[in-house]
């Protein structure tokens, strides 16, 4: 039985995930720019090119905007997370080994143990932000269950992987357990509020042109 | 500093809400909803609603918020909770009893100063949102009484104040008369064709602050400077449908003002010290007349005191001596970037200016925008108590000397007055205007 | 004397040989998979204890894994004896990712193929 699920995993449900995650995203973004030609045409008249990029880049830097100076903990955070969380999976050997497998090619991969590290790092920061819900009065207004959820999904592949790899009780359930979270991790990606990836770079770009270009001011 | 708690600023009653209330069903709310979402609920807001992660990194940014003990209520995704986020959630199926907390929260709870937008990490333009939830509040008209008062004006007479097109002539001419006493060859030209500048103030100049135009006229005369006011409507810049969600009366209001500058072949429009109007004629209502910029240049009262002094047209015949610190109101300089032109023309002007903390960008709001103030004495207390960082931004900048606080705008103006008094702070609040009337040489003739 | 020694040296010697010539046929010692040419190991060794192995798998013809190819075509010639190393990462532009992608097609392939072995990351390379 375990091979089957195994097989499958690793095989159908890679394209599954995949085309669900590339295939949403670009579904996402074209009908937001479709709905957006119809019914806000005038962000395509305001939105600049050179002031979007001149805010993202202050949004991108570390400490570029008055208040990441402001909340310098969670600053430091949220950065270190989000270069975790995805360097990790696409610098992880054994992730770079599958695909040279696969497809027969391969980059550069980071030592296990550094790895270990990263991953632990990000696990502790989903319990710092699930913490920080908890703690501050203002975001634990705003929460729902569903971003628990989405802290929780973030989570589970990382906590699994680490489990696996170290070959704790029960790995190959766990690593089971791990093919399938990030999966549904990466699916999840065009449809829930992770969606801030794909649309970061619109939001912040949009209000660094209107700033910029119209309001001769900053906007960070 | 009083205390007071959340309830004292909640649920205060309001004609225009509870008697539009009354009138209100929920099926209606949720067609007007409906109708509303689909036909003006565009990408914009449906990228703001899915992408927000409710971190709260904006509530620092609010002063609503560090007002108020850091009630989460009053931080800014607080307010989009409280409001857009459970209408979409119930696709619009929400009660009278849920609007009428949506419309107090929208209404005056946020002056829609986009500080929040520069905290978001995502940028996220709350202010939208806001002014999304007071569209939805007009259409199912329920808006404050006051500012709903303001709007009917406009929509009757095109000015703010209910100012009739005879009393508006004579007010320029009391004025020109007054000014004459001081200056014999002044003149407050109406209807000139050609001139270079078309002057514009908002409603509330002649109804209660005639001396402002009073000192426009005599800066106006010190720098020869070219200009007209038109006797026709279209004088009055102002715009609290912008603010009550009536787009529709703003395109109106504008076109008319556009126009009126237009007919008299002006080279430019300048504009009195009021913020909202800035935002009104240079972002919002050129806009929705199909204008990317405004169609013809517009300069706000600040941007016009700068060139006349980098152009040196004034001369200072005795700065102004008492400390002055500046309020950098939201509308002109987040809204405008005209901050280095205030310093510039204070820098002419005065001899000692102590800077705010925070400033420029990032000044606190005066709580009074976003047609706060305009929604009348019923709500007075709340945007008072709502800032008392403001207050405590004003006392720090008191304890290094400052005296008198510089806003250029009449809504801060009105605004920080409370505060004042309210905390005691014991300052005078000056419009620069009225800093550069005391302080050129005004070319009165020698006795 | 002397003769005796030389006897009894030849004896010890041949003893030794006999030892060599039987271990170097056997192979029961084998526990692990291994190559000369992993230099740093990111993981241990992969298990594999090869007499065992074959008796579960059924596997009695060497060239199933010691396959030898000529001009991409598989020999009745086999490599036993030969590091996987000396072809799989012989070419210049080998890496050491393309000798594991050979060795994991190699036994991973197998036991995907059969439903059978171990086959996640963890069930090979051991940590004990």
């Amino acid at each position: 039985m375990t091979h089957e699920i195994y097989a499958f995993l690793r095989g159908p449900m890679v394209w599954i995930s995949l085309t669900v995650f590339l295939g949403g995203s670009v579904y996402r973004l074209a009908s937001m720019w479709r709905l957006a030609k119809k019914k806000d045409a005038v962000i395509f008249h305001y939105i600049s090119v050179f002031y979007s990029l001149r805010s993202l880049l202050h949004w991108v830097s570390p400490f570029g905007s008055l208040n990441m100076r402001k909340n310098p903990a969670m600053t430091v955070i949220a950065f270190i997370f989000h270069v975790c969380l995805i360097a990790t999976p696409v610098f992880l050997s054994a992730h770079v080994i599958l695909v040279k497998e696969s497809w027969d090619i391969s980059w550069w991969w980071m030592p296990d143990h550094m790895a270990d590290l990263l991953t632990v790092i990000v696990i502790g920061c989903c319990l710092f932000f699930a913490g920080r819900r908890i703690k501050r009065p203002d975001v634990r207004y705003l929460t729902s269950v569903s971003d628990y959820l989405i802290l929780a999904a973030i989570a589970a592949p990382f906590i699994t992987g680490l489990w696996a790899y170290h070959q704790w009780p029960a790995f190959s359930a766990m690593m089971l357990l791990h093919m399938a979270s990030a999966e549904i991790l990466l699916m999840m990606i065009p449809f829930t509020r992770l969606n801030h990836m794909l649309f970061f770079p619109f939001t912040r770009g949009y209000m660094g042109s209107e700033f910029g270009a119209v309001k001769n001011a900053k906007d960070w | 500093m009083t205390k007071h708690s959340v309830t004292d600023v909640i649920g205060i009653p309001d004609e225009g809400i509870d008697k539009g209330a009354e009138k209100l069903t929920p099926e209606k709310i949720t067609r007007v909803i409906r109708k509303l979402l689909d036909e003006e609920g565009g990408a914009r807001l449906k990228v703001y609603m899915e992408t927000c992660v409710h971190c709260g990194l904006c509530s620092e940014a609010c002063h609503f918020y560090l007002s108020n003990d850091n009630d989460p209520k009053f931080a800014p995704a607080g307010k989009v909770k409280q409001t857009l986020e459970h209408i979409i959630k119930k696709k619009g199926k929400v009660s009278v009893a849920f609007m009428k907390r949506a419309c107090e929260v929208a209404f005056t709870e946020c002056n829609l100063c986009r500080r929040c937008s520069m905290y978001c990490p995502f940028g996220i333009d709350i202010a939208y949102l806001m002014l999304f939830v007071r569209r939805i509040c007009h259409r199912l008209g329920m808006v404050p009484q006051y500012i709903q008062d303001t709007a009917h004006s406009h929509s009757a007479t095109m000015n703010q104040m209910w100012v009739k097109e005879d009393e508006w002539i004579d007010t320029l001419q009391w004025q020109e008369d007054e000014a004459r006493d001081e200056i014999p060859d002044l003149r407050i030209p109406l209807e000139k064709p050609g001139a270079d500048v078309f002057y514009s103030v908002i409603g509330p100049e002649p109804k209660f602050r005639a001396q402002l135009i009073y000192q426009a006229a005599v800066i106006m005369h010190a720098a020869g400077v070219d200009w007209t006011m038109p006797a026709t409507p279209g004088w009055d810049n102002s715009d609290m449908c912008m603010y009550t969600g009536d787009q529709e009366m703003v395109a109106r209001l504008k076109k008319v003002h556009f126009e009126a500058a237009m007919r008299l072949k002006t080279k430019r429009i300048v504009m009195g010290e009021c913020g909202h109007a800035f935002r009104s004629v240079y972002d919002v209502g050129n806009r929705l007349l199909g204008w990317k910029m405004p169609p013809l240049r517009l300069m706000h009262a600040l941007e016009f005191y700068y060139e006349l002094f980098r152009d040196k047209k004034l001369t200072v015949k005795q700065k102004y001596e008492v400390p002055v610190t500046l309020h950098d109101p939201c509308n002109v300089v987040r809204g405008g970037g005209l901050h280095e032109m205030a310093r510039h023309v204070i820098g002419e002007t005065c001899t000692e200016f102590i800077e705010l903390h925070p400033n420029r960008e990032h000044n606190y709001c005066c709580s009074a925008g976003g047609g706060v103030i305009n929604c009348g004495p019923p709500y007075a207390k709340k945007r008072v108590i709502g800032n008392r960082v403001k207050a405590e931004q004003l006392a720090a900048a008191k304890a290094k000397g400052a005296k008198t606080i510089i806003a250029p705008c009449h809504n801060c103006h009105g605004g920080l007055e409370d505060i004042v008094k309210y905390y005691e702070l014991d300052m005078e609040i000056k419009f620069l205007g009225d800093i550069i009337y005391e302080c050129i040489d005004k070319g009165q003739p020698e006795d | 004397m002397v003769k005796n020694k030389i006897i009894s040296y030849t004896a010890v010697f041949s003893v030794f040989l006999l030892i060599l010539t039987v271990a170097a046929f056997s192979t029961d010692y084998i526990e692990t998979v291994d190559d000369s040419a992993f230099e740093k190991k990111t993981r241990p060794p992969a298990a594999f204890f090869h007499d065992a192995h074959n008796e579960t798998a059924g596997i009695d013809d060497c060239s199933v894994c010691h396959h030898l190819y000529e001009d991409g075509q598989k020999t009745d010639d086999m490599s036993v004896g030969m590091e996987c190393s000396e072809c799989h990462m012989s070419a210049p532009e080998d890496s050491a990712a393309d000798l594991i992608r050979a060795y994991h097609l190699q036994c991973g392939g197998c036991h995907m193929e059969q439903k059978a072995g171990p086959i996640m990351c963890g069930e090979c390379h051991r940590k004990n």
